[in-house]
C-alpha cells in the first residue's frame, strides 16, 4: 500500500497464476521425479534391467533442463513477482519465515549440486555412487517441499498465530500435513505422468510394456496419496473455509464447481493409468497425453480452489489481497486509504475523479482491472451512482464484521456468511467513498446490466 | 523528494539481530558473485574466443552449465537477508522499473538455455553459433538491470522522478562506471580461471597448444582488463555523490581499510599478471592471481555493503525496527547449512573420484 503501484496489463492475479503454475507444475515434477528416479535406478542396479536403466537416464536431462533451470527461475520469479504486486504481503512473509527460506535454500544448494552431478556422472562413476546421487537428490528435493508447504498453507490457516505470532504455530498450522501428503502424491503421479513419454521411447516392446506398468502403478500410488491427502485437507480445514466450495452459499458456485471438477478429473486419470496398468502394450503417446492433462486438471484444479478458498485474504484471517490488514480497519476508516498509499497521488490533479482512481488502485486494483479480467468497467456496466453508493456503503460497513465478534471465532472469520465474502471490505472515509463513486461513475456505460460480484 | 514516500518499517520485528543479517548477507552475496563472475566474465569470454579457441569456449560452456545454476542458487539468500534489512528501499525501488526486473527472468531463462544449446553443439562436434554471444547478450542485460535497480534502492531521492519518467532509472553519473567495474571484474575473474584450469590440465593431459593458447589468453584477458579496472574504480569513486564519498571517507578504519586493501589487491594482481611470460611453466603465480583477484572480490563486496549504508544513512533505514530473534529455527537452519553443505561437498568429491576399475560395471 505505501509502494508504488504496478499492474500489468493482463491484471495482477493473471501473471502471478501464470509464473506460479508453471513453476508448481515443474516444481512438483522436480520432487517426485527425484523420487520416481531414484527407485527406478535401484530396481535397475538390482535386477540387472537395462531398460529400467534407460529410462531414468532419459529422464535425468529433462530433469535438469526442466528442474535447474526453468525449475529454478520460476521460483526466483515468484518471488520477483509477489515482491513487485504485493511488497507488503512479501514483506510480512519474510519477517515471519525468512529462516524457513534460508533453510530451504539450503536444500536448493544440495539438489542442485546432486542434479547436475547425477546426470554428468552416467557411465563415469560407480553404481552405488550413482544411486547415492540421486537419492540425495531425492532427499533434498522432497525436503524444499517439506519446508515451502509450511508457509504456502500457513497462508490459508494460519491458525493459532494468529494469536502468537510464532514462527511454530504458523508452520505447523492445521492443513500443513494433509497438504503435505496431497502434494507428495501429485509429486509422485507428476513423475510418473511424464516419465511415461519416456518409456515410449523404448524400442523393445516387451521392455517398454514393463516401464509403462512400472509407472502406472507409480501413478496409481500417487492418485491415491493424493486423494487420502485431498480429503484430509478438506476435513482439517475450518468449517467456515470449506463450506466456501461444499455449496454452502449460492453465491458461491464457482469453487463449488471447481471441486467438483478436480474430483471427477482424478478419476478420469485413475481410469486412464489403470487402463495403462491392464494394457501397457497398447500405450500410445496420445493416451498417455490425455492422462498427463487430467493430471493436471485436477492439481490445477487443487491450487484455484486452495487460493479461491483463501479469498478476500492474502493471508488468512490477518491481510487482505490488497495488502490492507484487519487490524488497520478502523484507522483506515479514520485517516483515509490515502494516508497510506502515498504513492497513488504523486502526479495526480486534487480532483474528486483522480482521488477516487487513486482509491480504486489502492484498494480494487489488485483484482480488478479497468477493461481486461475481472474488470471493472463491464463490472459495474449500466450501474447508477445510487446503486454504486449502495454497494460501496455495503462493503464499508463490512468492514466492522471482520473486527467486531460477530463473525469470529478464535481470530477466524466466517467469511461466507458475508454479503461480498470475496471482497476485502471498503476501508476509507466518506470523502473517499465519493471518490470512488467519482471514479466508477465515468466508468459505467449506458447498458442496463445487473451489478455482479461472483468472484 | 517527499520524505513520506519512503514506505513505513514493516510493523513486524526482524527475527533475528541486525548485525547476523549484514553477515550473512555479505557471506553468502560473496558466493553468489563468484559464480556471478564466471557466468557473466566466461560468456563474454567465450564469446569473444571464437571457435578458433574451442578449447577456451567449451570450458566456459560446460563450466557455465553449473555456474550458471549456483549463480542462481546462491542469489536466492542474498535476496532473502536484503529484503530483511532493506525491503522497502528494495521493492520501490524494482517496483519502480517493474518491466526491466521482470523481464531479468526472461533474458536469465533464454541465456542459460542458449547456453545448454552451445554445450549440446560443441558436444557434437559442430560450431557453437551465435549461441555464445547471445547467451552473453542476456547476462549482460541482467546484469545492467542489476546495477539499475542497486543504485536506485540507495537513492530515494530520485524515486519520484523515475515514477514520473521511467528513463531517468538509468540517469546516475555513477551507472556506467558501476557497471564497468563490476564488468571487468568479472572478466578479470574469467580469465584468471581460464589461466588456472588450464596450468591444472597441462599437468594431467600434458603442454598441448590448444591449453598454452587457454592459458594466454585467460591471462591477457585478465591483464587487460585489470589495467582499466585502476581508472574506472578511480572513476566509480569520484562520480559518487560527495556526501556519499566523505561518508565511506569518515567511516574510518571500518571503511577505509577493505577499500584500500582492496585497491592494493588490485596493484597486487597487475604485479603479478604483467609478470607472467609463459603461464603453463609459472602455475604458481597464476595461482597467485586468482588469490589476489578472490582477496580483492571480497574487499571490494565489503566495501559495496559499507556503501548501501552510508547511501542510506540520512533515511536512516532501520530506525525504530525491532528485533525478535527466532533462534529456534535459527539453530534448525545452520544445522541444515552445517550438514547440507558436508553432504554436498561428500557428493561432489565421491562423484569426481569414484571411477570404476577396468572390469567394474559403471553406472
Amino acid at each position: 500500500m505505501d509502494y508504488p503501484l504496478w499492474i500489468p496489463g493482463i491484471g495482477a492475479g493473471v501473471l502471478i497464476g501464470l509464473v506460479a503454475i508453471t513453476h508448481v507444475l515443474v516444481s512438483h515434477f522436480a520432487v517426485g521425479g527425484g523420487i520416481v528416479m531414484a527407485v527406478a535406478e535401484t530396481l535397475a542396479v538390482k535386477r540387472q534391467d537395462q531398460a529400467l536403466r534407460n529410462l531414468a537416464k532419459r529422464t535425468s536431462l529433462i530433469l535438469i533442463l526442466v528442474s535447474t533451470v526453468f525449475g529454478a527461475i520460476s521460483g526466483v520469479g515468484i518471488w520477483v513477482t509477489i515482491g513487485l504486486l504485493h511488497p507488503v504481503a512479501t514483506s510480512a512473509l519474510i519477517h515471519s519465515y525468512v529462516w524457513g527460506w534460508a533453510t530451504e535454500w539450503v536444500f536448493f544448494i544440495l539438489e542442485v549440486a546432486t542434479a547436475l552431478a547425477y546426470y554428468a556422472t552416467w557411465d563415469k562413476v560407480r553404481p552405488r555412487t550413482h544411486l547415492l546421487l540421486i537419492w540425495l537428490y531425492a532427499f533434498a528435493a522432497f525436503m524444499s517441499l517439506v519446508i515451502i508447504q509450511g508457509i504456502i498453507s500457513f497462508m490459508l490457516t494460519p491458525g493459532n498465530w494468529l494469536q502468537t505470532k510464532a514462527f511454530a504455530d504458523g508452520f505447523f498450522n492445521p492443513t500443513y500435513v494433509p497438504g503435505l501428503v496431497l502434494r507428495t502424491g501429485i509429486c509422485v503421479f507428476l513423475a510418473g505422468a511424464y516419465m511415461a513419454f519416456a518409456a515410449l521411447r523404448e524400442q523393445d516392446l516387451a521392455a517398454r510394456a514393463r516401464l509403462v506398468r512400472f509407472l502406472a502403478g507409480i501413478q496409481v500410488v500417487g492418485i491415491l496419496i493424493a486423494y487420502g491427502g485431498y480429503r484430509w485437507w478438506e476435513a482439517a480445514l475450518p468449517e467456515s473455509i470449506r463450506a466456501l466450495f461444499l455449496g454452502a452459499s449460492p453465491k458461491l458456485p464457482a469453487l463449488a464447481s471447481t471441486r467438483h471438477f478436480l474430483l471427477w478429473m482424478l478419476l478420469a486419470y485413475l481410469v486412464f493409468v489403470l487402463f495403462a496398468l491392464l494394457a501397457p502394450k497398447a500405450q500410445r503417446w496420445p493416451i498417455t497425453a490425455v492422462a498427463l492433462v487430467l493430471a493436471f486438471a485436477f492439481f490445477g484444479g487443487y491450487e484455484r480452489l486452495r487460493e479461491g478458498a483463501r479469498k478476500p485474504f492474502i493471508i488468512r484471517d490477518y491481510m487482505f489481497s490488497n495488502g490492507i490488514l484487519i487490524s488497520e480497519i478502523a484507522k483506515l476508516n479514520q485517516e483515509g486509504i490515502l494516508s497510506k498509499a502515498k504513492w497513488l497521488m504523486v502526479g495526480q490533479p486534487d480532483d474528486p475523479v483522480a482521488k477516487g482512481r487513486a482509491v480504486f488502485r489502492a484498494q480494487c486494483a489488485m483484482c480488478h482491472t479497468e477493461n481486461g479480467y475481472l474488470g471493472i468497467r463491464k463490472l459495474i456496466s449500466g450501474a447508477d451512482a445510487e446503486t454504486l453508493d449502495m454497494i460501496l456503503t455495503t462493503m464499508r460497513d463490512e468492514g466492522e464484521k471482520y473486527t467486531s465478534n460477530q463473525y469470529r471465532k478464535n481470530g477466524h472469520v466466517a467469511t461466507e456468511k458475508l454479503d461480498y465474502p470475496f471482497m476485502p471490505p471498503f476501508v476509507g472515509t466518506e470523502e473517499e467513498k465519493e471518490a470512488l463513486k467519482a471514479y466508477l461513475v465515468t466508468l459505467t456505460g449506458t447498458k442496463v446490466a445487473e451489478v455482479s460480484h461472483g468472484n | 523528494m517527499a520524505t513520506n514516500l519512503i514506505p513505513a518499517l514493516d510493523p513486524a520485528p526482524i527475527p533475528g539481530p541486525v548485525w547476523l543479517f549484514h553477515l550473512l548477507w555479505v557471506v553468502t552475496f560473496l558466493l553468489h558473485m563468484l559464480f556471478v563472475n564466471v557466468v557473466l566474465g566466461g560468456s563474454i569470454l567465450a564469446a569473444l574466443a571464437g571457435n578458433g579457441r574451442r578449447e577456451l569456449q567449451s570450458f566456459f560452456v560446460n563450466a557455465n552449465s553449473w555456474a550458471i545454476s549456483f549463480a542462481i542458487t546462491f542469489g536466492i539468500a542474498p535476496l532473502l537477508f536484503v529484503q530483511v534489512l532493506y525491503g522497502r528501499f528494495f521493492y520501490t525501488a524494482t517496483i519502480l522499473v517493474a518491466g526491466a526486473w521482470l523481464g531479468m527472468l526472461g533474458f536469465l531463462m533464454v541465456g542459460y538455455y542458449l547456453n545448454y544449446v552451445a554445450k549440446f553443439r560443441l558436444q557434437k562436434g559442430q560450431s557453437a553459433g551465435l549461441a555464445v554471444p547471445l547467451s552473453a547478450l542476456c547476462f549482460l542485460i541482467i546484469a545492467a538491470t542489476q546495477v539499475m535497480v542497486n543504485l536506485l534502492h540507495l537513492q530515494p531521492s530520485r524515486w519520484e522522478g523515475v515514477w514520473t519518467q521511467a528513463k531517468s532509472a538509468l540517469a546516475d553519473p555513477t551507472f556506467v562506471p558501476r557497471f564497468l567495474h563490476f564488468l571487468l571484474a568479472a572478466l578479470a575473474m574469467a580469465g584468471a580461471l581460464a589461466a588456472y584450469v588450464a596450468v591444472r590440465r597441462s599437468k594431467t593431459q600434458g603442454q598441448t597448444a590448444e591449453l598454452a593458447e587457454m592459458a594466454r589468453f585467460g591471462v591477457k584477458a585478465a591483464l587487460y582488463t585489470t589495467v582499466v579496472q585502476l581508472l574506472v574504480g578511480f572513476w566509480l569513486l569520484l562520480a559518487l555523490p560527495s556526501p556519499v564519498l566523505s561518508g565511506l571517507m569518515k567511516g574510518g578504519a571500518a571503511t577505509t581499510l577493505p577499500l584500500g586493501l582492496g585497491i592494493l589487491a588490485g596493484i597486487g594482481l597487475l604485479v603479478v599478471l604483467a609478470g607472467i611470460r609463459d603461464p603453463l611453466a609459472e602455475g604458481t603465480k597464476v595461482r597467485r592471481a586468482m588469490e589476489f583477484l578472490v582477496g580483492a572480490i571480497v574487499l571490494m563486496i565489503i566495501t559495496r555493503h559499507q556503501l548501501r549504508e552510508v547511501y542510506l544513512a540520512e533515511w536512516k533505514p532501520l530506525e525504530g525496527a525491532q528485533v525478535a530473534p527466532q533462534w529456534g529455527i535459527f539453530l534448525v537452519f545452520l544445522v541444515t547449512f552445517v550438514i547440507g553443505v558436508a553432504l554436498t561437498v561428500y557428493a561432489m568429491v565421491k562423484a569426481a573420484t569414484d571411477k570404476p576399475q577396468a572390469g567394474e560395471p559403471a553406472a
